[in-house]
């Protein structure tokens, strides 16, 4: 069976999580780093040398990257409604899973450890701010693109894996307790993706 | 003929250029982005709504995020050897093009804007300090892989996509004049790929 290390508050465990429930993936996982530890645990760190969650083994071979694992499982799996196999659709989903590591990760980190993981008293007002504005713009990309392809999804009218590491960094910025301008082809996505079982499950889970 | 929007002297054009060189891939390319503006252009916005380059055209495909047109371009010309058709052969390959993306903001980008595009007197010394610090730790997690691994390429016993976004980042921190912590598995695989073509033309310039 399909195991994966990884807490299951992790964003990047959640990529792996949802997209095995969309694939009808049955899974083992096993609770690792944050409260649980084991980033330096030499055999975790001789499996994945960047100490870091999820990593899955599947069939011998072991895997890390969140966004390297599910493009493998949707390969593996029979998944090419979720990531097509014909290389101009594949890289329509693709440039969403860089996008996210590259640009959209970065502008929601910054806000997710103030809110979420700093107690209210010792927030840095002004660096939150800061955040919140340099983060607009990021987030408005995800907007233009879906209100200039008149697209349900950001690849096209279905969901694919594009959708998903997206979709887990959007349900932190909905959820801050900040303003935010109105979005309306961004929101009208993710009340689409919301009703995902694989979100209700793995993603609309308390923020930790 | 292939098209290329992008300036020379981004790390992530230089990604589609030396992979070019690698395919034997003739291209057209536009001087686009940095000094040449072009980044809000609304014809451009359309194409990307990223705003980033490299963008490219190829037979009517309109592809952004450099590491998905590295994809793109292996799959269409057929080159299955720098990235590999079996599903667990390719994650070797995808897992170090997603780790660069992931780190490609934070230590790398601060080291590289403070001492590369900050004029000396403007630099901040110790944000340069922290960011050497910190980029010393992720260039540990390669060194450590290659030495556990043997290498020679970040991906095993040949060169593929793993090695371009990797080879630009480490030439930027070869090519920078402070000390560095000794990593000399790092090095060699660096002083390796320098002597590739594709390096020499596009890698191994002034950095700007």
């Amino acid at each position: 069976m399909l195991k994966i290390w990884g807490r299951a508050t992790s964003a990047n465990v959640m990529k792996v999580l949802w997209c095995c429930d969309e694939l009808g993936e049955r899974y083992e996982r096993i609770d690792w780093a944050g409260p649980f530890g084991g980033n330096d645990d030499p055999k975790y760190r001789a499996m994945n040398p960047t100490g870091r969650v999820p990593t899955i083994e599947d069939a011998g071979n072991v895997i890390w990257e969140s966004n390297t694992i599910i493009r493998y499982l949707c390969d593996t799996r029979h998944g090419e409604a979720l990531y097509p196999t014909d290389p101009a659709k594949r890289s329509a989903v693709e440039r969403w899973m860089d996008w996210q590591l590259a640009h959209l990760g970065g502008a929601v980190t910054p806000l997710f450890m103030g809110y979420v993981r700093t107690p209210a008293e010792k927030r840095n007002p002004a660096a939150l701010e800061k955040a919140r504005i340099e983060a607009i713009p990021v987030i408005q990309i995800a907007e233009d693109a879906l209100a200039h392809q008149g697209t349900q999804y950001l690849a096209g009218n279905s969901l694919t894996i594009g959708d998903i590491p997206v979709a887990i960094f959007m349900r932190r910025w909905f959820a801050f307790p900040i303003e935010r301008p109105r979005m309306p082809k961004l929101e009208a996505w993710f009340d689409r993706v919301k009703t995902r079982p694989g979100f209700v499950a793995h993603v609309a889970v308390p923020m930790v | 003929m292939l098209k290329i929007w992008g300036r020379t002297n981004s790390s992530n054009v230089m990604k589609v250029l030396w992979l070019c060189e690698e395919l034997g891939e003739k291209y057209e390319r536009l001087d686009w982005g940095g000094q040449f503006g072009g980044n809000d252009d609304p014809k451009y916005r359309a194409m990307n709504p990223n705003g980033r380059v490299p963008t490219i055209e190829d037979n009517g495909n309109i592809i952004w995020e450099s590491n998905s047109i590295l994809r793109y371009l292996c799959t269409t010309r057929g080159n299955d050897k720098l990235y590999p058709k079996d599903p667990g052969k390719r994650t070797l390959v995808e897992r170090w093009m997603d780790w660069q993306l992931a780190n490609s903001g934070g230590a790398m980008t601060d080291l590289f804007f403070g001492l590369v595009r900050t004029p000396p007197e403007k630099r901040d010394a110790a944000k340069i300090a922290k960011a050497l610090r910190e980029s010393g730790d992720i260039w540990g997690i390669v060194e450590r892989h290659l030495a556990q691994t043997g290498g020679p390429y970040l991906a095993g016993s040949d060169f593929t996509l793993a090695d371009i976004p990797n080879g630009i980042h480490a030439r930027r921190w070869f090519g920078y004049a402070i000390e560095r912590p000794n990593l000399p598995h790092l090095k060699a695989w660096h002083d390796r790929i320098a002597e590739r073509p594709g390096y020499k033309k596009y890698i191994g310039v002034p950095l700007s």
